[in-house]
C-alpha cells in the first residue's frame, strides 16, 4: 500500500534526498562522557574531557557536545578510582568512559617500548607481568619463524584469534574449519568510540577454549610474551600479527611479525592447553574508531608453514 | 604561562552512506607543561550546509564502475572559529578520503571536495590493473596526488638536489602567519582543540632545480597502502599494463612547477616528480 496524501507524497520527495543507508526507524540517542589522562613516571601531563550528544534519525547522525552530568559524574569517579593505581614507574594512560551504550575505565601501561591495556581491577598483576618482561632485552639476530612452534602465553592467542576470527566475522566473511577442540566465543554488536562516530558492528570479547586439546611442544621454540598489535586485511582475507616480546632457545628475541592469510592460520593452529587466560590489552582500531576488546585464550600452540 | 585556545565548530560529514553532523566548542589550556582542555558551553555555530558533501559523494560514487568498488568514502565539509593569546581568525575545511578496490587490489584517495579530477584517472589504471605485484620500473613518473603524500615523510630526509619547503599562507593553530621555512618549523598544527599542538612543516612543497618530466616514462598514479617511511606501495600505469609495485624513493630526479594542495600532514603540495 502507497501512502497518496500530500503530507506521504512530501516524505517521499524528502526520502529521495537522503543518504541511501538511511535509516528508517525512530531517533535512538547516544550520549557519552570521557575523561583521558596522560601520566608520565607519575607526574600529570594531559587530560581531556569530552561529552557529547548523538541523535540518529533517518536523515543520519546529529552530534553536539552536550553534557549529560550523570555521565560526568560516572567518568569522574572511575578515573579518581584509576589515578590510584597508577604505578609510578611508566607512561600511563587512563580513559575512563560512561555512555549509554556502556562504561569502561581502561589503563594503558608504557613500559620501555613495551605495553599492556588493563584496568583498575587487574593493575597490579598486569604491571608486574610487563615489567617482567620488559627488564629483559633482546639479543641475537632475527630468526625464521615458519616452521618453528610457537606457544601463545599470557591469554595472546586471543590477539591471533580476534584477527582471524574476529574481523572475519565483521566482515562477513565464509566461516572456516577450526581445531574441533577449540570453542572460539566472539561477540559483535554495534559500538562507537565518541559521539561523533557512525556506530559499526565491532567485537566486545573474544573468548577462546579449549577442549581435550592436543599439546606436544617441540624444542627449540618460540613463546610469545606480548603482541604490539595486529591487523586484518579483508581484501586478502591476511592476518598480521606484531609480536613485541618473545624468547627462543633462551633468548629474548627481537620484536618480529607474523603475516599469514586466516586459512593459514586455521591450518597452523596445533594445540593448547589449561584453562583461558585474560591477555592484558586489546585495543581494537578500525574506521579511526578506537575501542577496548577483552580477550581470553588458553596457552596455545602454532606451527606456520 | 598559561596559555588558552577556543574553538567552535561545525562539519558534516558523508561516512559511508551516513550523514553525520558535529557541533562542537572548546577550550584548551596549556600551563606549566600540563595540557588540559574540555568542551566549553557558549552559543554554539551555525549547523554548516550538508548539499555540498551529498553532492559530492554521490558524483564521487557516479565515477566507480565495475570491475571497481568504493570500499570507503568519506567527505566532509566545516567550518570553525578560533582564538589564541588575543587572536581570532576562522577557517574552513574540506576533505574527501576514498578508498577504491579492484580484487585484492586497494587504491587510496585523500583530496579536497573541489578537486575531483584525480578519481577517474586513478580508476582508469586500477579497472585494468594486474592483481600481482612486478618490478618497478627503473625510471618512473609519481603523479602529484602520490607525491603529496610522500613529502611529509621527506621532512629532514630529502635528497640533496631537492629542498623542502614550508609554504608562507594562511595560518597556524596559534594564529600566528605561516612563514616560509625549510627548517626550524616556526609554525603550529593544531587540528582540533583535543590535541596539544605541535611544531611541524605545513603546507609543503618540494623545489627542485630540474623542473622537465619526461611525459613517457610510466606512472604511479595512486597509492595502494599508506606509506611506510620513504617505502612506496604504488599502482603504476605504463601504458600497456597497470600493476602494483613496491618503491623506495632514494633519487628524485625532476619537480614540476606546477603542484596542488592535498590533505597530508599538515598541508602539503603535490607536483608531478620523476624519480
Amino acid at each position: 500500500m502507497t501512502d497518496q496524501t500530500a503530507d506521504g507524497r512530501r516524505r517521499r520527495a524528502e526520502e529521495l534526498q537522503l543518504p541511501p543507508s538511511a535509516i528508517r526507524h525512530p531517533p535512538s540517542a547516544f550520549r557519552s562522557a570521557t575523561r583521558d589522562e596522560l601520566w608520565f613516571h607519575g607526574r600529570l601531563v594531559e587530560s581531556r574531557l569530552s561529552h557529547g550528544e548523538a541523535i540518529h534519525d533517518e536523515r543520519g547522525i546529529t552530534a553536539t557536545d552536550a553534557r549529560d552530568d550523570a555521565l560526568v559524574e560516572r567518568c569522574e569517579r572511575e578515573i579518581e578510582r584509576m589515578r590510584q593505581s597508577i604505578p609510578k614507574d611508566a607512561r600511563v594512560r587512563l580513559i575512563a568512559n560512561a555512555s549509554t551504550g556502556e562504561d569502561s575505565a581502561t589503563m594503558t601501561i608504557g613500559m620501555r617500548g613495551l605495553s599492556i591495556v588493563t584496568s583498575p581491577e587487574h593493575v597490579m598483576r598486569d604491571s608486574e607481568l610487563l615489567r617482567g618482561i620488559a627488564a629483559i632485552e633482546p639479543e641475537g639476530g632475527a630468526i625464521e619463524v615458519r616452521g618453528v612452534p610457537i606457544v601463545w602465553r599470557n591469554g595472546s592467542a586471543a590477539v591471533l584469534l580476534h584477527e582471524a576470527i574476529g574481523h572475519a566475522m565483521e566482515h562477513d566473511h565464509e566461516p572456516l574449519e577450526w581445531p574441533s577442540w577449540l570453542d572460539a566465543g566472539v561477540s559483535l554488536r554495534m559500538r562507537r568510540a565518541t559521539f561523533r562516530d557512525v556506530p559499526l558492528r565491532r567485537m566486545t570479547e573474544v573468548v577462546a577454549r579449549q577442549s581435550g586439546a592436543p599439546f606436544d611442544v617441540a624444542s627449540p621454540h618460540i613463546d610469545v610474551l606480548l603482541v604490539a598489535g595486529g591487523a586484518y586485511e579483508p581484501l586478502s582475507e591476511t592476518v598480521t600479527l606484531r609480536v613485541a616480546a618473545a624468547d627462543y632457545d633462551g633468548r629474548r628475541l627481537l620484536p618480529f611479525e607474523i603475516r599469514a592469510t586466516r586459512a593459514e592460520v586455521a591450518r597452523a593452529i596445533t594445540g593448547a592447553e589449561g584453562e583461558p587466560i585474560r591477555y592484558p590489552g586489546v585495543v581494537c582500531s578500525r574506521e579511526g574508531q578506537e575501542l577496548v576488546v577483552g580477550s581470553v585464550a588458553p596457552v596455545m600452540l602454532t606451527v606456520f608453514r | 604561562m598559561r596559555e588558552f585556545y577556543r574553538k567552535r565548530g561545525s562539519v558534516v560529514r558523508w561516512e559511508n552512506g551516513t550523514l553525520v553532523r558535529v557541533t562542537e566548542s572548546g577550550v584548551a589550556i596549556e600551563e606549566d607543561g600540563v595540557f588540559t582542555c574540555h568542551p566549553e558551553r557558549r552559543e554554539g555555530p551555525p549547523a554548516y550546509e550538508d548539499t555540498r558533501v551529498i553532492e559530492v559523494a554521490r558524483t564521487i560514487e557516479s565515477m566507480i564502475e565495475p570491475p571497481l568498488r568504493i570500499e570507503r568514502l568519506i567527505v566532509s565539509d566545516g567550518f570553525a572559529e578560533h582564538e589564541f593569546d588575543g587572536r581570532t581568525w576562522r577557517d574552513e575545511t574540506s576533505r574527501v578520503h576514498c578508498s577504491i578496490v579492484n580484487g585484492r587490489i586497494r587504491a587510496l584517495v585523500d583530496s579536497t571536495a573541489g578537486r575531483l579530477d584525480d578519481i577517474p584517472r586513478i580508476a582508469v589504471s586500477l579497472a585494468r590493473a594486474e592483481q600481482h605485484e612486478r618490478e618497478p620500473p627503473p625510471r618512473l613518473r609519481v603523479a602529484p596526488n602520490v607525491t603529496a603524500a610522500l613529502l611529509p615523510s621527506l621532512a629532514g630526509l630529502a635528497p640533496p638536489n631537492v629542498e623542502l619547503l614550508q609554504t608562507a599562507g594562511g595560518i597556524d593553530g596559534k594564529g600566528m602567519p605561516v612563514e616560509e621555512a625549510s627548517a626550524d618549523w616556526p609554525n603550529s598544527y593544531r587540528p582540533s582543540y583535543r590535541i596539544r599542538p605541535v611544531r611541524m612543516p605545513l603546507n609543503l612543497r618540494l623545489r627542485c632545480d630540474v623542473t622537465e618530466i619526461e611525459p613517457d616514462r610510466p606512472l604511479a598514479v595512486a597509492l595502494l597502502a599508506p606509506l611506510d617511511g620513504l617505502t612506496m606501495h604504488v599502482l603504476v600505469d605504463d601504458g600497456r599494463r597497470a600493476f602494483p609495485a613496491t618503491v623506495r624513493v632514494t633519487r628524485i630526479d625532476a619537480v614540476a612547477h606546477e603542484a596542488v594542495w592535498y590533505p597530508y600532514g599538515g598541508g602539503s603540495f603535490g607536483g608531478e616528480m620523476m624519480l
